[in-house]
Parts: C-alpha cells; sequence; structure tokens
C-alpha cells in the first residue's frame, strides 16, 4: 500500500538540516521528494560539513536525506535551469531554505517558480524571519536554542539554566512544522484549486514549541528556574533513587493518577507513608504543588525501600506513569523501540547499514516508509529520463510545439 | 480569508499537552474544533501556575480556537452524543487512555474519519499498555542524556518536549491523511484511518542524528557523539549575562584583532592558545568546553551586548543567551509577530506564541479563547447534533 502522499512531487532545493529533515518527513510519507546539489559538489561539504562523518559524509547529510531521490542540477547554467523549470512544472511542491534574496537570484523566487507553475505550493524557511534587524542573520539551531529561552528552563535543582546538549532540535522542529505547513498548503489547493507561498522562520518555529512555558511567563511573570528531574505542571512528577542506586521517574498529573499512587505506595507497605492521600498538604495538585518538596522527600523514602524493578511492577500494575532512563546501546534491542519500528537500520548509499529513527507515524491504510539515503545526484539519469519522456509524449499529444518565453 | 484547513471538524478527547496542542494547531489553520472533557475536566486545567483569573496558564495556551463540552462516560446518553460527533467529524484526536472502547477506531463505523490516537510508548511492544507520562517517554528515550551529569539525577528538559514532538508529528499525519482521503462526495468521504503517534516514538525520531552518528563514525569526536560527555552547557558567561558565541569564519589577522579588541592580550602566552584560535567555539568546537574559562575570563570584562558587537565585527556569530522575559521584549520577536493577544471571555488579553506558520493566501487566524468547562455544551448539542 503506498503512503498518503503518493503522487505527490517535491522539488527539494534544501541544504543544511532545516529543509532537508522537512522534506524527508514528506519522503517517509510516500511523496516522491526529488533533492537537489551542486555537480561536482564536495562530500565533505554536505550536511555542513558536521561531524561526525561516515565515509568522509557528514552524518548530517546521511541522516537528514532519507527517503529522497538525488538529482544533480547547477542552477546557475542556463541549460540545468531551463530543465528545472520543466521539472517544476511536474512538481507540487517547492521547498527552499536560504536566506531571503537567495531564492531570487537563482531565478527560483515564489514569481518565478508560479510562472512555470501557477499550483505550485512554495515554501520558504528561513531562521530569523524574513523581516526585522535580525532576517539577515546566519540561524542555526544552537543560536536560536539560545535565543528562544529553550535552555533557561532545563538544569539542576537550585543550579544555573543548562542548553539542551543535543543541537539538532530547533532544526527538526521548524522542519517538522515547515513540513506541516507544506501539507497544509496542500490541503488548501485541494479545496481552492490554488496553490501558494509559505513561510516558516526557525525563531517562530522554535518558539511554538516552547508555547506553554512562554504563554506561562507572558500570563503569570513567573519564570521557571530549574527543578532538575522534576515538572513544573504537577507534583509528584520527578525521578526517585530506588533501592540498590536506580532512578524511577513517576508521574501523578491528574487526581486519579495521585490517588492511585498513593493506593500503590500505601500496598507496598513501605513505612512512613500511611495517610499520604488525606494529608491536607497534598490535597489538590497546586496543594503538591506547593509542598513539592516535603513530598518528593517523603515519597523518597519509600522508593529507597524497594529495588526499582519491584515499583515498575507495582506501579504499572496500577497504572501510574512511571518509566527510567534507557541509553542508546540497550534502545537498539529493546522491544518498545524496536517493535514499533521507532528505531531501526537502514541501508544507504555509500555510508552501509546505519542507525536511525524510523517513521514516528503509524497510519493503518496508507503506511509510511523509512529508506536510506541517496547519494547527491544519484539518480540524474532516471529523473531526466523520465521528463524527456513526459516532454515527448506532451509534444505528440499537442500538433503545435508550446515555445518558452 | 478563510485558513488552509477551513471547513474540517476535528473531535479532541485528550488532555495535558500532546492532544490539545495537535488539535489547537489544526484549529489556528482554521479548522473548527470541538474538546471533549470529562466533567471533572482536562488534567492541565489544575496545573500551576495558575493565572490571576484562576486558570492554568498552559491550558489557555493549548486551547484557543476550540468550543467546549463537558460528557460524563458513565452516562449512556453521554456516550452516545460523543459517537454521533466523532462519526461525523472528519478529524478525532484521543488519549489512549481513559476513553471508553465504545469510541475507539474498532467500535465506531466511520470510513471517513482521520482518527489520531495519541499514547506514551505506542501501539505495540511490551509497554504499549502502560499510561505514558513527559518524564518517563524523555528518560526512556534517553532525551536525558543531553542535560546534566553522567551518574546524577536524571535532568529533564523543562519544556513537555516529548509531548510537543509528539503534536508536530501528528499534526503531520492527520494532513497527509487528510489528503489521502477521497473527498469526492463531500458529504460522505472515505478512505479514512487509524494513527499512532507517541511521545516515546517521537523524541527517539527526533534524536536520529545521534543513531546515525553512533552507527559507525569515522572518527569519534563531534557534539553528536560527544555531547553525552560533555559539562553542562550555561552559555558564556559576559559582565552581566551569557551569549552564545562561536569564531564561526574568524581567522588569520581577524582573530588577532579579536584578542586586541577583547582585552585578551594575555591569552597569546597561554598553553592552549593554539586551539583557541583554531577551535570553532559554540556549540560546534571539539574543545568549546576545555576553552570556554578563557573566552570567558575575557569576556567578563564587558557587558554581552558588547561582546556581540565586537565579535559580529570580527566576522563571528554571537547572539544573547534570553529568557522568556528578554525573549518576549525582543524587537526581532517584535517584528515576525511571534507573540499575540488573545482577547479572553472578560474582555482581557492574554499573551501567547503565534502560530508559526506564514500562509499567503489562507492565513492563520485566533478566533476564540480557550473554552470554560462546558462552556458550548448547548451551542454544540442543538446546532451539530440536529444537523447530522
Amino acid at each position: 500500500m503506498a503512503g498518503p502522499l503518493d503522487g505527490v512531487r517535491v522539488f527539494d532545493l534544501t541544504l543544511w538540516m532545516v529543509g532537508p529533515w522537512a522534506s524527508m518527513q514528506l519522503g517517509a510519507l510516500g511523496a516522491d521528494v526529488i533533492h537537489i546539489e551542486q555537480p561536482g559538489v564536495d562530500p565533505r561539504t554536505l550536511g555542513a560539513g558536521v561531524p561526525p562523518a561516515i565515509n568522509g559524509t557528514s552524518i548530517g547529510y546521511i541522516t537528514w536525506n532519507m527517503n529522497k531521490r538525488g538529482l544533480f542540477l547547477d542552477l546557475k547554467s542556463p541549460s540545468d535551469r531551463q530543465t528545472a523549470y520543466e521539472l517544476l512544472q511536474t512538481c507540487d511542491v517547492f521547498m527552499i531554505n536560504m536566506r531571503p534574496g537567495a531564492a531570487e537570484r537563482m531565478g527560483v523566487g515564489y514569481e518565478q517558480v508560479a510562472a512555470v507553475n501557477p499550483n505550485i505550493v512554495y515554501t520558504a524557511i528561513t531562521g530569523w524571519g524574513e523581516v526585522g534587524p535580525m532576517h539577515d542573520k546566519p540561524g542555526a539551531d544552537v543560536q536560536c536554542q539560545y535565543f528562544t529561552g529553550f535552555w533557561s528552563v532545563s538544569g539542576k535543582r537550585d543550579g544555573r539554566p543548562e542548553v539542551y546538549r543535543h543541537f539538532t532540535q530547533m532544526d527538526a522542529s521548524t522542519g517538522n512544522v515547515a513540513a506541516q505547513a507544506v501539507l497544509m498548503g496542500l490541503l488548501a489547493r485541494k479545496r481552492t484549486g490554488r496553490g501558494q507561498r509559505i513561510h516558516v522562520g526557525m525563531l517562530r518555529a522554535g518558539m511554538a514549541l516552547q508555547s506553554g512555558r512562554i504563554a506561562e511567563f507572558l500570563a503569570t511573570g513567573i519564570q521557571h528556574q530549574p527543578l532538575g528531574s522534576a515538572g513544573f505542571a504537577a507534583a509528584p512528577d520527578q525521578a526517585f533513587r530506588c533501592q540498590g542506586g536506580d532512578w524511577i521517574g513517576v508521574a501523578a498529573t491528574s487526581e486519579t493518577e495521585w490517588l492511585r499512587l498513593c493506593e500503590a505506595l500505601q500496598a507496598s507497605e513501605a513505612e512512613s507513608l500511611s495517610d499520604l492521600a488525606s494529608d491536607p498538604r497534598f490535597a489538590t495538585n497546586l496543594d503538591r504543588v506547593a509542598h513539592r518538596d516535603e513530598l518528593a522527600a517523603i515519597l523518597q523514602r519509600a522508593f529507597a525501600q524497594r529495588p526499582r524493578q519491584y515499583w515498575m511492577l507495582r506501579l504499572s500494575a496500577a497504572d501510574v506513569p512511571c518509566g527510567y532512563p534507557i541509553s542508546f546501546e540497550s534502545l537498539q534491542h529493546h522491544a518498545q523501540a524496536i517493535e514499533n519500528g521507532y528505531l531501526r537500520e537502514v541501508t544507504t548509499s555509500g555510508w552501509g547499514d546505519v542507525w536511525t529513527g524510523g517513521p514516528p507515524w503509524e497510519l493503518s491504510r496508507t503506511p509510511a516508509r523509512w529508506l536510506g539515503t541517496p547519494l547527491p545526484g544519484e539518480h540524474t539519469g532516471d529523473i531526466l529520463d523520465e521528463l524527456t519522456q513526459r516532454t515527448a509524449s506532451t509534444l505528440a499529444e499537442q500538433p503545435t510545439p508550446i515555445v518558452g518565453d | 480569508m478563510p485558513g488552509p484547513l477551513d471547513g474540517y471538524r476535528i473531535v479532541e478527547i485528550a488532555e495535558g499537552v500532546a492532544g490539545p496542542y495537535t488539535a489547537m494547531s489544526l484549529g489556528d489553520a482554521g479548522a473548527d474544533v470541538i474538546k471533549i472533557e470529562s466533567p471533572s475536566g482536562d488534567r492541565a486545567r489544575a496545573w500551576a501556575p495558575q493565572t490571576a483569573s484562576g486558570t492554568s496558564a498552559l491550558f489557555q495556551a493549548l486551547n484557543r480556537n476550540k468550543r467546549g463540552l463537558a460528557l460524563d462516560w458513565s452516562a449512556e446518553r453521554d456516550l452516545e452524543v460523543a459517537r454521533r460527533l466523532l462519526t461525523s467529524a472528519d478529524v478525532a484526536i484521543v488519549d489512549k487512555f481513559g476513553l471508553p472502547d465504545a469510541l475507539r477506531w474498532e467500535s465506531l463505523n466511520a470510513p471517513g474519519l482521520v482518527y489520531c490516537v495519541m499514547s506514551g510508548f505506542g501501539p505495540s511492544g511490551p509497554w504499549s499498555d502502560r499510561p505514558g507520562s513527559e518524564l518517563a517517554a524523555q528518560l526512556a528515550s534517553e532525551a536525558t542524556a543531553s542535560l546534566g551529569v553522567i551518574g546524577d539525577e536524571p535532568v529533564r528538559h523543562g519544556g513537555d518536549i516529548g509531548s510537543m514532538y509528539a503534536a508536530n508529528y501528528a499534526i503531520q499525519a492527520i494532513c497527509a491523511a487528510l489528503y489521502a482521503r477521497d473527498e469526492s462526495e463531500p458529504t460522505a468521504p472515505s478512505g479514512g484511518q487509524r494513527i499512532e503517534v507517541s511521545l516515546f516514538g517521537s523524541l527517539l525520531a527526533m534524536r536520529s542524528t545521534l543513531w546515525v552518528a553512533l552507527s559507525n563514525p569515522d572518527e569519534w569526536w563531534g557534539f553528536h557523539l560527544d555531547s553525552y560527555v560533555k559539562p553542562p552547557d550555561h552559555g558564556y558567561q559576559c559582565r552581566d549575562l551569557p551569549i552564545y558565541f562561536s569564531l564561526a569564519r574568524i581567522r588569520g589577522d581577524a582573530f588577532e584583532s579579536l584578542i586586541d579588541a577583547l582585552d585578551m592580550a594575555w591569552a597569546r602566552t597561554h598553553p592552549d592558545f593554539d586551539r583557541l584560535r583554531t577551535d570553532g567555539a559554540g556549540g560546534a568546537g571539539r574543545y568549546a568546553a576545555e576553552l570556554k574559562p578563557l573566552w570567558e575570563r575575557g569576556f567578563t570584562n564587558f557587558d554581552a551586548a558588547h561582546v556581540i558587537e565586537i565579535v559580529e565585527q570580527h566576522g563571528g556569530w554571537a547572539f544573547p543567551m534570553h529568557d522568556y522575559e528578554r525573549l518576549s521584549q525582543d524587537p526581532q520577536v517584535e517584528a515576525v509577530g511571534a507573540l499575540v493577544d488573545v482577547e479572553q471571555a472578560d474582555g482581557s488579553a492574554l499573551r501567547q506564541v503565534a502560530p508559526p506558520w506564514d500562509f499567503e493566501r489562507t492565513p492563520a487566524s485566533i478566533r476564540r479563547p480557550a473554552p470554560r468547562l462546558g462552556e458550548h455544551q448547548q451551542e454544540v448539542l442543538s446546532q451539530i447534533l440536529r444537523s447530522i
């Protein structure tokens, strides 16, 4: 069964991470994503050259260009630009993530693309936006993490806030938002018959990712200070040390879960837990948040009396959300990751088999796919042949050839 | 002008962050969203912090553009109302846990419905029957390995990232499934399907770059590999505030001039000076953590704004490290319209983050604040159910 975007074709003029990540999602959902690279591109510059590399190519390029076909086109060359316009006539979506103005200089601004394909869903992705004092500054994940306050709510309790040390979260989130925008643009076109220009910027996408925390600050003036493993909204919702030293994360974010937790703790016969559910300090969530340290101290004493395995079984049986830290080498063999296809090995063209995340969605009728990465330009011959055949059949149907301007 | 999802009706039976944000986004994009809560309400209504008017700020921020209904699953009539709302909708967004069997995909005869199930851990596997949480998902996906110190108490990301990532993916899958639907008979679409999205799977997908890096790299360095063992990163401290800083393209004479402009001539005799000159600094530098104290010794003589100016003059990258107060006052945030005032029922306004997409022809819009519990009971029951 084909994916939900079967029949949709994407002209993917993206580079580095944000744009490629966006078009990769569309490819996973079944679209024919044609990823453009400059002929003769130095493989060491692909994926911004982010280390480490596999066989000399950045893992960035390898990770962010799965589910696509590779095409070489030099948009500075008049003949390749003509090919690009012919190809664009067969495409539903155009995607680019370069600084404002770059597309126009390459002949693929919205007006230029719409002139050859008025129904195109044209999506431009920028860092800081298309206007404002910072619009022409370079925008990448790490800058955006620092700028948008993404760092400001995490860290050790009573310590300084710290940055999330995996600098792809803003890029990928913006890419995901851009993929949403393309899909919404396709839905609007389905209804109205018209394409349009769409823009997504990392600054706003990165802030949207923090909708809750930012709105909380704006509504209350409260800038949360880091609480280690604990959440701000509810209590208890944090990690505790079990007997033997293992950590368990336990969350009771509704009254129902709180009462279940109280019951399960009482049934464990751990000491000092007699009347948690009736203790007025812990009557409502807001009471528990106000007394979170007292509550955590009581719970910590209880969790320290039994090993983690005991608590995982006991709390899971009581439907209290719980979990524990798992590292990649365990996740590679963990049934929950593997049976859902969330982690998998895929075969790439040129870099062997690599582990990656699989489709994060399961679609019952039109399943998604996850395919390995092409070499830059790998499918140039195939794609140009398809284009020639299409042009030939179009010409055969029409007695008078169309003269391009 | 109507939004891109104008004409679609969404029914949400979800709580907390992931499901409500998914539904709100579709509402921001123009869909008609009906939120069904239990008589005690979405758990997020009771979360901290609360606004002056006694509602949860988070709930207000994740539930605009919705009409609200309260239904009691122990009442047969209420179940029937929900069933009819679901079978006549285009999209259902439901939490896997707490949902009555009568309202599951398998129980509904709704061939055109796009039915999205949100869960902690996904539809298959040994944990599929366990309720999830933001913390459990962050721990299980090793998201917490990018914060704190190995062996210490795990540090979560404080931004509900697992729930928000799941929401972002759910929005994609729902839109793709709507696209794949056959809508040639507008009153009786066909080709709906069930979608499953989880916090765990979404967090794992968002760390894919790490999984590839850990596969068989040519050499064992780069932040995708050593971020696990790097110390906590608090930015580069200046006299007043921390900043982000990277040498970017600063090389040769420009580097020497930068050292002088920062009054760092003392660094030239430091044993690490060669590394200081060649390392990228910032997040990408191989020795960024080791060299940070040298840069900070220079930076702490100046205010952040001044250091940013000096670094930029020399061709490097430097950005302020905002908390939410400084972010909300930044001219760039104002210029791109990242924040909007949402008028509340009492006429007051709450500032929130704007929808992140710019559609030239079909703009997103904010049309109503979050509903009070059961606020639109009569309106929905009389208008919608009568027309079905």
